[in-house]
């Protein structure tokens, strides 16, 4: 999972990325200082993913910063960017990272419960 | 000069194992994908494509669908067509519709590879030259009353752009989403260009009705002229900047007419209105600013997946502009967060 996000951490001025549940609750983060701890906590993403359930993603420019948010399977992928960064790569990068997040939630079955431990 | 091949299928997995199998070539062409014949326009405005391979049964927009659209809007774009599903029936219409290539699932990537390469090799028949300077380059192409596509990039900034030449006269130009006299402008304001010749000219619509030596002349003026203000990044707008905050509030009205000052053609806008079952949605946006200290916001893109996507402007009654995905969606945000 972080190899997967790191690579779109690393497109130019991308800075922060964030894999939430539908209630808002963290699943994977880098570089977390732009995510503050009190966003989490004030429920604040839950409101806004219950607001957006009919939404597929949502690229979002506000005055010092943009906000790129996608419906996943597992939840919703935040990628906080800066003004610079090149939207269209981060939004294509993002498609790209669906089916790899489809597999990481499909239930592993029989046979990973069987797996030799090494 | 790398060129980009875009790729477009809806079976993740192949568009996977294509971009793994193609990587041995980064050095000729870099590969870009799409998922579906919609999401391979949004591809092609934002980027200088040189080939277009696509599959055919794809949801939203098929790869014949694809493959007609190219033919009408991107004419010199070559399409190979990959299908698991092939009938003569099918490659004959892909034939007939201007495909330039036909390849039935399964393939072994160096098949593919080799069609790319053998047909990229066609794009550049004319030669290819670096480091030049523009202007000189096409006025000599105007003389000799050439008729060619001329694709270049900026040696500065890595954008990309399409010159059609027929007998000496430009047709039309296309670069960073916009055609026509805005793109050859857009294209003459590069310093430096490495530049590719392919001695023939698909583009039949003459876009471009003033000649090489005005357009180049306008086009040092709008150099000179961005020269003298400094570039803004989308979202900081100069009054911003100067540590004032315009109170902002774009009326249907007022994009309507900004619209139409920065685009020529419509830029895929359906309707325009206001609607305030968005303000609820909008409020969360801005909590969520608060808290993140991402301070005003300004616009949003929202894609529900249906036939149209949203741009949203905030105010009390929310402005709405329903949008066709054709959109160039990264520019309308850009001049609408500025304005």
């Amino acid at each position: 999972m972080k190899k997967l996000l790191g690579q779109i951490l690393e497109i130019e001025d991308v800075q922060g990325i964030s894999l939430m549940s539908f209630a808002g609750e963290v699943i994977f983060q880098e570089d977390s200082s732009v995510f503050p701890r009190e966003v989490e906590e004030s429920g604040i993403w839950k409101r806004l993913f219950q607001a957006m359930k009919e939404i597929r993603e949502a690229d979002l420019v506000f005055e010092n910063m943009r906000l790129y948010i996608r419906s996943t399977d597992l939840g919703y992928l935040v990628v906080v960017m800066g003004l610079f960064a090149p939207a269209a790569m981060v939004r294509m990068n993002c498609d790209m990272l669906l089916p790899f997040l489809r597999e990481k939630g499909k239930p592993k079955g029989l046979r990973s419960f069987f797996r030799k431990k090494s | 000069m790398i060129k980009k091949v875009l790729v477009v299928d809806d079976d993740m997995e192949m568009l996977n194992i294509v971009r793994e199998g193609l990587s041995g070539y980064d050095e000729t062409f870099s590969v870009l994908t799409a998922v579906d014949g919609l999401d391979a326009i949004d591809r092609l405005k934002e980027n200088t494509v040189s080939i277009v391979v696509t599959d055919l049964k794809m949801p939203r927009m098929d790869g014949f669908s694809l493959l007609t659209f190219i033919m009408e809007h991107y004419p010199e774009i070559p399409v190979i067509i990959m299908t698991g599903y092939s009938t003569p029936e099918m490659e004959r219409s892909a034939w007939e519709k201007g495909a330039v290539g036909y390849i039935s699932k399964p393939f072994m990537i160096n098949a593919l590879a080799e069609r790319i390469v053998t047909t990229l090799r066609r794009e550049a028949d004319g030669g290819t030259l670096h480091s030049i300077s523009s202007g000189m380059f096409l006025q000599l192409v105007e003389m000799e009353e050439k008729t060619c596509t001329i694709r270049l990039v900026s040696k500065g900034s890595g954008e990309q752009g399409v010159l059609f030449f027929r007998q000496g006269e430009l047709l039309d130009a296309r670069a960073n989403g916009l055609r026509g006299e805005d793109a050859a402008y857009e294209i003459f304001s590069w310093e430096q260009v490495s530049l590719s010749i392919q001695n023939s000219c698909q583009q039949k619509e003459k876009r471009i009705h003033r000649d090489l030596q005005a357009i180049l002349l306008e086009a040092m003026r709008r150099k000179d002229e961005r020269r003298s203000s400094k570039k803004v990044p989308p979202g900081k707008n100069k009054d911003k900047q100067k540590g004032t905050v315009k109170n902002r509030k774009l009326s249907p009205e007022g994009v309507k007419q900004i619209l139409a000052t920065h685009f020529a053609e419509g830029a895929g806008v359906e309707d325009i209105y206001e609607d305030e079952a968005w303000e609820g949605l909008v409020q969360e946006f801005r909590r969520v600013a608060t808290f993140m200290k991402a301070g005003e916001f300004k616009v949003g893109y929202l894609d529900r997946g249906a036939d149209h996507d949203f741009i949203i402007l905030p105010s009390d009654r929310p402005t709405v502009i329903s949008v066709n995905p054709k959109c160039p969606r990264d520019r309308l945000m850009e001049t609408l967060s500025e304005s």
